[in-house]
């Protein structure tokens, strides 16, 4: 009878050293993990921390915990450095999502081939930092789906994304998990950092109810942000992010952190407490799972670039149709309402610049620039139909807003002007037309 | 003087960053917010803040006093 219980507590034994041992195998693989797993590998027992663990550790975090990093372009960067010495060391794991198409606004300290999952080299360097901390990367455009589930395995949520869908995705499924949400944001010159849904404070909705319309969204043709601004907010994320794990708390659940890097200034605004007629986290909320945030914001969250649709397909033409009526010398005017630093980068020699703006502004001085081109131009033609006006930006949605002003504008003085724009603006002219122009 | 700053897209819109409004020390929050209707897109996105405090949109009057600072702020979403 001895033996038997002797032999049933070796095998207890061996069954929780091979537990322990595919814990550690967890670590080692090169954790790249595709999609989102339905249960995080589990975290090494307390007592695997080494002497010299516990003594670097025990006057910082005692209990582990664990954060989720929704995106890695330049809010999410600066966790490495921030997490490499730390002051404070949380036990836990950092976590990023992989955009399939993460592009422009590079941050200061992104390196990497180009289209090289950004998730996986953050993880790896993170990895090599700091040994007791465990990194996840999970690769894959977070949904509604998935990010209730992903997010309900986490202790504290960071929104480190570029886009309106994720930011309403992400906030919804902090409430829907009763999970903080450290919040940071950037764009040029100007970052913002909130802490949502955290001690009777606000979530996203309480503060913006309804997304921006699409077309009010500023996109990365005429956005772009300064790495360092992100570097600064990205490093305040991750510094609310360890008071949270800490139990110091934050105080952004109160107050809205602005930055504004033009100034050279950091405001505190006060924020209000959440809302109880709150479609999320109020007291009788219409929302009680996650939606169609894409449809919901009319915009993709896994194109920043959106392409925007204004216009009809008649009043659009392509690349390869504009070529063709290079070639054939067809009368036309080309105007390009890029910003003029863009197109001091770049241009098409034969156009007309007006940057959008102007025209918005109905600006007289380049009203009657256009006119005069365009009444020059005429002057080569004698038909008397509609004289055409192509307009081209970078990308193709600057260019929609553009004709559907000068669609307006009063016949007696332009004459009749058939306005249309270039689909895929000037990057597609590079890509389709003409290798030697350059992308930026 | 009363300074009316408009931060993010707000600033775009209303093509200006900052601006010093005349008149009476009494307004409402809807007033102010009414100075430019270009902001009209966007009403369900800012934070209204007065003395750099989130004031709800509405009818409610504001005394103002010289040196305070309105502030308009629409979220960013980059990153
Ligand atoms: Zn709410």
């Amino acid at each position: 009878a001895m033996a038997g219980a002797a032999a049933a507590r070796l095998r207890a034994e061996i069954r929780r050293r091979e537990r322990e041992l595919r814990g550690l195998r967890e670590r080692l693989r090169p954790s790249w993990l595709l999609g989102f797993p339905a249960e995080l590998p589990p975290l090494p027992a307390r007592s695997a921390l080494s002497a010299a663990e516990i003594l670097r550790y025990s006057r910082q975090l005692v209990l582990p915990d664990s954060v989720l990093v929704v995106g890695c372009g330049g809010l999410g960067c600066p966790w490495r450095s921030t997490w490499r010495r730390p002051a404070w060391a949380a036990w836990g794991w950092w976590i990023t999502t992989w955009w399939r198409r993460a592009t422009a606004a590079a941050g200061a300290a992104r390196r990497g081939a180009r289209g090289r999952p950004k998730a996986r080299s953050a993880a790896a360097r993170c990895g090599g930092f700091n040994s007791a901390v465990q990194y996840v990367p999970y690769r894959g455009a977070l949904g509604p789906r998935s990010a209730l589930r992903l997010v309900r395995q986490y202790d504290i949520v960071a929104d480190c994304s570029d886009n309106v869908p994720t930011r309403y995705l992400v906030s919804d499924a902090c409430v829907l998990a009763g999970k903080p949400l450290v919040s940071g944001s950037a764009l040029r010159l100007e970052g913002q950092l909130v802490v949502y849904n955290y001690r009777g404070g606000p979530c996203y909705r309480c503060l913006f109810p309804e997304p921006p319309p699409p077309d009010t969204v500023t996109n990365c043709a005429d956005g772009g942000v300064l790495g360092v601004v992100t570097g600064i907010i990205g490093c305040m994320q991750a510094l609310e992010v360890l008071k949270i794990a800490s139990g110091m708390g934050s105080s952004f659940h109160q107050y809205m952190l602005m930055f504004d890097a033009l100034e050279g200034r950091f405001r505190n605004i006060k924020l209000r407490p959440k809302k109880a007629d709150c479609a999320v986290c109020g007291d009788s909320p219409s929302i009680t799972c996650l939606q169609d945030y894409e449809a919901f914001c009319g915009s993709s969250a896994t194109d920043k670039c959106r392409t925007l649709q204004l216009l009809p397909s008649k009043d659009r033409i392509s690349v390869e149709r504009y070529k063709e009526l290079l070639d054939e010398r067809v009368p036309h005017v080309l105007l390009d309402v890029r910003p003029q630093v863009e197109v001091d980068i770049c241009r098409l020699e034969h156009a007309v610049h007006i940057p959008l703006r102007k025209l918005e502004e109905k600006d007289e001085e380049y009203l009657q620039y256009l006119q005069k081109r365009i009444r020059e131009e005429k002057q080569r033609t004698d038909e008397q139909t509609s004289f055409p006006v192509y307009v081209i930006c970078k990308l193709g949605n600057d260019s929609q807003k553009a004709v559907k002003i000068l669609q307006e504008l009063p016949v007696k003085e332009f004459g009749s002007v058939l306005a249309k724009d270039i689909k895929g603006g000037l990057m597609a002219w590079a890509t389709k037309i003409d290798s030697t122009f350059p992308q930026y | 003087m009363v300074s009316v700053l408009y931060f993010a897209r707000s600033a775009e819109l209303a093509g200006l960053r900052c601006e010093n409004p005349l008149g009476p020390r009494q307004k409402s929050a809807l007033q102010l917010w009414r100075r430019s209707v270009k902001l009209a897109v966007i009403r369900d996105q800012v934070v209204f803040a007065v003395r750099q405090e989130y004031v709800l949109l509405g009818d409610q009057l504001l005394l103002l006093q010289p040196g305070d600072e309105v502030a308009i702020i629409p979220p960013i979403s980059g990153g």
